[in-house]
């Protein structure tokens, strides 16, 4: 009963068993994580040439390479969650119920010893699967340097060069761009009142859509200030995020309202804690 | 690191590149347009629109440019309405 007078379980077999998957499995991690090392030191540079070489202006050839070597990463990681389900966890399982009884003492050193083995293994895909998240973490941030305000002081000349330039189709009165528009709109001509449509040209179109990141580029300092501040500083990221939208604003100010409303959207968000 | 592995990787991520370079993208290439002014003749009596009387409807001879509504925009606003 319960075990309490019985001989001692006994099964080198069995450890032996145990200490050879363990090493298995930590030379297979091991070959991997080597792997994903050479893949990731050998592809950042690739991929910082190729956001310099890229001519899109949404960098798409930078997009599908950055696809393609996480799509690698994510197989290798594939590769150790079916190893684990194959080899792992089943040996646990088994070797569990070929031991005596858990509540006995005659198999306490191979229950504990299993438990170790466990631990370990578990363990050990941890550190690999945080090494997964770090390469693909390294490999989003290894961007060439898009200097937004470059494009974007070059755009301001070119518009104050054409902005006298447009004539009235109606009438052929000269017309004012008063304001650099970011989407097609009608000016009224002075001398016909004709309405015409002007249509900026397609690199000032796109600045719209590059207004935020020149506003984030422009405080990336204040950011930094705060991920830097420890604990995290509440105050300096709404300091930041104020910055942020002013200077966005200066670039866009035909959206200040709407803005403003995403504003506090950010702000209220980021005071919810999302545990 | 032998040889040979980096090699392979080194292929590996040039094929990579080459394919990502070359690969078309999506809706072709983009076109570049200069800013241009156009306008929008009634094409019954070929009048221009005026503000002042609204964009929907031609003033002169009461063509409808658009059917719908406006409503308030960026630059567009309720009282262009005709």
């Amino acid at each position: 009963m319960f075990g309490f007078f019985k001989n001692k379980y006994d099964n080198p077999a069995l450890l032996e068993e145990i200490r050879q998957t363990e090493e298995k499995w930590f030379v297979f991690l091991d070959k991997l994580e080597l792997r994903l090392d050479q893949l990731c030191a050998a592809a950042i540079p690739e991929l910082i040439a190729l956001f310099d070489q890229d001519s899109d202006p949404y960098k798409r050839a930078h997009s599908r390479m950055l696809t393609g070597l996480t799509g690698q990463i994510s197989q290798m990681q594939q590769k150790a969650i079916e190893a684990k389900e194959e080899h792992i966890i089943p040996f646990l399982y088994a070797s569990n119920t070929v031991l005596p009884d858990l509540i006995s003492s005659a198999g306490r050193k191979y229950h504990d010893r299993l438990y170790r083995f466990q631990m370990a293994c578990f363990e050990r895909h941890h550190q690999f699967e945080d090494k997964v998240n770090e390469g693909i973490a390294a490999l989003r941030s290894a961007k060439g340097n898009s200097d937004l305000e470059v494009v974007y002081q070059r755009q301001l000349t070119e518009f104050e060069r054409i902005k006298n330039k447009f004539s009235c189709k109606q009438c052929g009165g000269k017309l004012t761009i008063q304001k650099m528009f970011f989407i097609a709109t009608y000016i009224q001509c002075p001398f016909c009142q004709a309405q015409n449509t002007y249509t900026p040209s397609t690199e000032i179109q796109m600045l719209f859509h590059q207004a935020r990141s020149l506003a984030e580029q422009r405080t990336a300092h204040l950011l930094q200030k705060y991920e830097e501040s420890r604990p995290k500083n509440p105050a300096l990221y709404q300091q930041y995020l104020r910055s942020m939208f002013d200077e966005w604003n200066k670039i866009t100010p035909d959206m200040l309202e709407e803005n403003e409303r995403f504003y506090q959207r950010l702000l209220k968000d980021h005071s919810i804690n999302h545990y | 690191m032998s040889n040979a592995e980096k090699k392979s990787t080194q292929s590996y991520l040039e094929r990579l590149k080459q394919q990502a370079l070359s690969q078309e993208n999506y809706g072709g290439e983009i076109k570049y347009d200069q800013a241009n002014v156009q306008v929008y003749d009634c094409p019954e009596c070929a009048a221009a629109r005026a503000p002042g009387d609204g964009l929907t409807v031609c003033a002169y001879c009461g063509f409808k440019f658009m059917s719908v509504k406006l409503s308030d925009g960026i630059h567009i606003k309720k009282v262009n309405n005709s």
